[in-house]
């Protein structure tokens, strides 16, 4: 309860803030209960309705195919929420890994860190294209990559408070008291570190779905068969004339849920490091 | 046979690629039940040599390049990692001079009791529990029972110390080693923390290291004391021989650098100059730029370590003369 308690305290006086957590909690609710919400099954083709304007039955209308577009952005939502959870995951636990290894082995660090420097010297998406051509479009396959892709940066802020961790008494009285490495590094100096990768987190899950909109208008994410919103802008771009509202539709929950990601993630950041208050005030 | 024996102790910090000799040839011995203070100024090598001791250089660009350090029957410069962690928290414990960052602010101050045991003690939870709020009792935390639940940042900096002692004596150590424990707690604290310290001693048998750059912590404290000047101790002897009988000329200036309460005194005698930064390399005696009683030779002539009286020993070549 009290972490609830002070996890919403952090959005007190935010009001976009909390226009943005709620958009994301309907995003997850979406995601979860997409099966009961969703009036059609995503894949299910009605030949006759063909691109029909948004309406009764259709809400977002229907794609080239006779797919109900309110159906499939309400599965691309569950895509997205898996994508982003998934991409945090990978590049939490990859990252934070090779940073935490490497500023506390510094021998270690210098080898490791110098391979986080020639990756984060590509943009993030064209790494993120370079690997996916190596690999099989899937699920899976999306978030290793976009995973890999943040993994970089979080390795970089990791690294970073880590090295300052190291030097603190406390880890040298954790060490006269008889702790080993790893009980040093998970025990003691992982705990300290729960709050900045929290706001890492919202920060790579929300970059992690522009990453994988991006992946799939460029034909290289997921498999054109799954629901996802960047799916849905990539098949029917060429009907931008036509029917604006297949691309208006997924466009717009893309933006919406990025936006809102961002909002809460700065709210995060701002009420962890009070460097941040005041600059924006109010928003 | 002493409990911690230090024997020829040399340390070096390695910078751009030369390794510049900061502890020289330091040597004690600590029995059991006996407080041995270091006095120095900043940056005379005091504290890197209770890290050494206690094997926090590792990893870093301080090195030991020489010597022994001998603890209960066992060379600690040559013991593996692992069998270092076993004497670490149990055998050995150390008390640092910051309190507010010695305790670790996510974990509640029990839980980090507990695990000192648990690491060390076949114990369960709840017997590790008890134990703590026994130890918080025997520090003189009130209310243990409850402060057993305290974040750090609840406790105020001289309970801390006093949280800090509790875990460094959980597993009743042989030796503790202190580096200024009391420097960061204003007066009153200060005398409580040491009193505490030296209960626990009497109870627990236990050899303590104390290092200090206020000479009244030591002479209140300590059986033996050690100047170190530079890296190298200057004079050496048992607290009361020490007091009554000044010999090197540094220690004389430290005390003279000391207001004194019940006299009127218009001027403090500081020693001149400053500590020698590590790469100045100097000829000779370390002290002679700075000392009043230099003479030719103290320029040229490195003096070695010799006996003034038993058990006192100094590294001076002309400390009789001024000491009457």
């Amino acid at each position: 309860m009290t972490f609830i308690a002070s996890f919403l305290s952090m959005f007190r006086g935010r009001k976009l803030a909390i226009v943005g957590l709620i958009w994301l909690c309907i995003v997850a609710f979406a995601a979860i209960a997409a099966p009961l919400l969703a009036p059609f099954d995503p894949l299910e083709i009605d030949p006759v309705a063909r691109l029909s304007e948004p309406g009764m039955p259709y809400l977002f209308g229907t794609d080239h195919f006779g797919r109900d577009s309110f159906s499939r952005a309400i599965y691309g939502a569950r895509m997205a929420v898996i994508i982003g959870l998934g991409s945090v995951v990978v590049a939490l636990i990859t990252g934070g890994l090779i940073g935490m290894l490497s500023a506390y082995f510094t021998r270690l660090g210098h080898v490791l860190m110098r391979g986080v420097d020639v990756l984060m010297a590509f943009p993030a998406l064209l790494l993120a294209l370079v690997l996916m051509t190596l690999l099989e479009r899937s699920v899976t396959n999306t978030i290793i990559v976009i995973g890999v892709v943040y993994a970089t940066t979080t390795a970089r802020i990791l690294f970073g408070m880590t090295l300052k961790l190291k030097g603190e008494v406390f880890v040298d009285a954790a060490i006269c008291s008889g702790a080993g490495h790893g009980s040093v590094l998970f025990r003691h100096i992982l705990p300290n570190l729960i709050s900045p990768l929290l706001v890492q987190a919202s920060f790579i899950f929300a970059f992690a779905q522009l990453q994988a909109a991006a992946l799939d208008f460029l034909g290289l994410g997921l498999p054109p068969e799954v629901a996802s919103w960047g799916n849905m802008l990539s098949e029917e771009r060429i009907y931008v004339t036509r029917a604006p509202w297949l691309l208006i539709f997924p466009g717009a929950l893309i933006i919406l849920s990025v936006f809102s990601m961002n909002l809460v993630g700065d709210a995060m950041r701002d009420s962890i490091d009070p460097r941040f208050k005041d600059d924006i005030a109010g928003v | 046979m002493a409990l911690l024996e230090v024997s020829n102790l040399e340390i070096a910090v390695a910078t751009g690629g030369q390794l510049l000799p900061v502890v020289r040839g330091v040597s004690f011995e600590v029995k059991a039940n006996e407080t041995f203070g270091i006095v120095g100024e900043s940056g005379c090598g005091k504290s890197l040599t209770s890290l050494a001791i206690m094997g926090l250089l590792e990893g870093s660009q301080v090195r030991i390049t020489g010597g022994s350090i001998h603890f209960d029957g066992r060379e600690l410069t040559a013991l593996s990692a692992e069998d270092r962690r076993a004497i670490m928290g149990a055998q050995m414990a150390m008390i640092f001079q910051e309190p507010m960052t010695s305790l670790n602010p996510v974990y509640r101050i029990g839980d980090q009791i507990v695990e000192t045991l648990r690491q060390h003690r076949d114990m369960s939870r709840r017997q590790a529990r008890d134990r703590a709020v026994e130890l918080l009792d025997l520090v003189r935390i009130p209310e243990p029972g409850r402060r057993i639940d305290s974040f750090p940042h609840q406790m105020s900096g001289g309970q801390r110390q006093r949280v800090m002692i509790a875990m460094a004596m959980a597993c009743d150590p042989k030796l503790l080693i202190a580096d200024e424990p009391t420097t960061a707690l204003d007066v009153t604290v200060q005398k409580e923390v040491l009193d505490l310290m030296a209960d626990l001693q009497s109870r627990m048998g236990t050899a303590i290291v104390l290092i200090s750059h206020d000479l009244g912590v030591i002479a209140e404290t300590c059986d033996k004391v050690a100047v170190m000047y530079r890296g190298k101790i200057a004079e050496s002897a048992a607290t009361g021989e020490l007091f009554s009988n000044m010999c090197h000329p540094y220690t004389r200036g430290l005390l003279n650098s000391i207001p004194v309460v019940d006299r009127d005194v218009e001027w403090l005698e500081a020693i001149p100059g400053r500590v020698p930064t590590i790469d100045e390399v100097l000829s000779g005696c370390a002290f002679h730029p700075r000392c009043a009683m230099a003479e030719a030779r103290c320029e040229s002539e490195d003096p070695d370590k010799r006996d003034v009286a038993t058990g006192h020993t100094i590294r001076c070549h002309f400390a009789e003369v001024g000491s009457a």
